[in-house]
């Protein structure tokens, strides 16, 4: 075969090789996101539900300011954290990653936050979506 | 289920497609220096069937390390780090694989060169994913 029908070939193989990797990765994300829906759900702290939407997210968006601005950026697209916007993942899913972090990419916010901060952040963080 | 068992996975099936790449450098560079000398036909060979090997080891490296980060295939800090090398390491292996296992020795000297460059830069890549893989370990003991 001649080199460069090769490398049209080999070069094809690559970009396929890397597609599955993808599709894996998808399928693995998507398989992760169904898991925490099979716990227990989300269940919002009584103070949190006395509050109107609108002040809940108004007190969540502070509080995203002062703990998560820094890494998420200011519109939450993302700077060394991810982009929030149009999670598809649980609100169980994101009060645990924001009580309990990630080792080496995010900090726990356990002794900062209380169930009712987490909550507030969880409904401004849905307004995003 | 060990929580660390796909970490180990990956630890265990990682190393090998690294070293096949460094031994299809060194054959094919070695070939090439000694392009008129008998030896550089069984050196072509090695370099050959070692890439080749190292291709079809690096699924499971890759498959593994897929399943143990929750098919996250950049993430941030040190993870990224190494997901930056890995995916253009793992995508130039594969091309240099098939590459050569469809024209194997109908090459000339010119075309040689190309690969052998190419091979440098992928161990290169290689060599950069195993040291953020080693930055991942210190991060995650």
């Amino acid at each position: 075969m001649k080199p460069l029908h090769a490398l049209g070939i080999s070069a094809a193989a690559g970009a396929v090789a890397l597609l599955a990797a993808g599709a894996l990765a998808a399928g693995l994300r998507r398989q992760a996101a169904a898991h925490s829906h099979e716990l227990p759900p989300y269940v919002p702290p009584a103070v949190v539900v006395q509050l109107a939407p609108g002040e809940l997210q108004a007190r969540g968006k502070k509080l995203y300011f002062n703990n998560c601005a820094h890494c998420h950026g200011v519109d939450a697209h993302g700077d060394e954290g991810p982009d929030l916007h149009d999670l598809w993942v649980s609100d169980r899913y994101i009060a645990t990653m924001v009580k309990r972090g990630r080792k080496g990419e995010m900090p726990t916010f356990a002794k900062k936050l209380n169930d009712a901060d987490v909550a507030a952040l969880i409904a401004y963080v849905r307004t995003l979506n | 289920m060990d929580p660390a068992f796909w970490a180990k996975v990956h630890g265990a099936t990682t190393h090998f497609p690294i070293a096949m790449t460094f031994v299809a450098c060194l054959c094919d560079t070695a070939a090439l220096c000694f392009w008129q000398k008998p030896a550089a036909g069984g050196l072509r060979a090695a370099g050959r069937y070692a890439a080749i090997i190292a291709a079809l080891g690096s699924i499971p490296a890759v498959i593994s390390g897929l399943v143990m980060t929750r098919g996250d295939m950049l993430g941030h800090g040190e993870l990224r780090w190494h997901h930056l090398f890995v995916w253009p390491a793992f995508a130039l292996l594969v091309v240099a694989a098939v590459w050569r296992s469809l024209v194997r020795d109908q090459i000339s000297r010119r075309g040689y060169v190309g690969y052998v460059g190419a091979i440098c830069l992928l161990t290169a890549l290689i060599a950069a994913t195993g040291y953020w893989g080693g930055e991942l370990l210190q991060t995650f003991p």
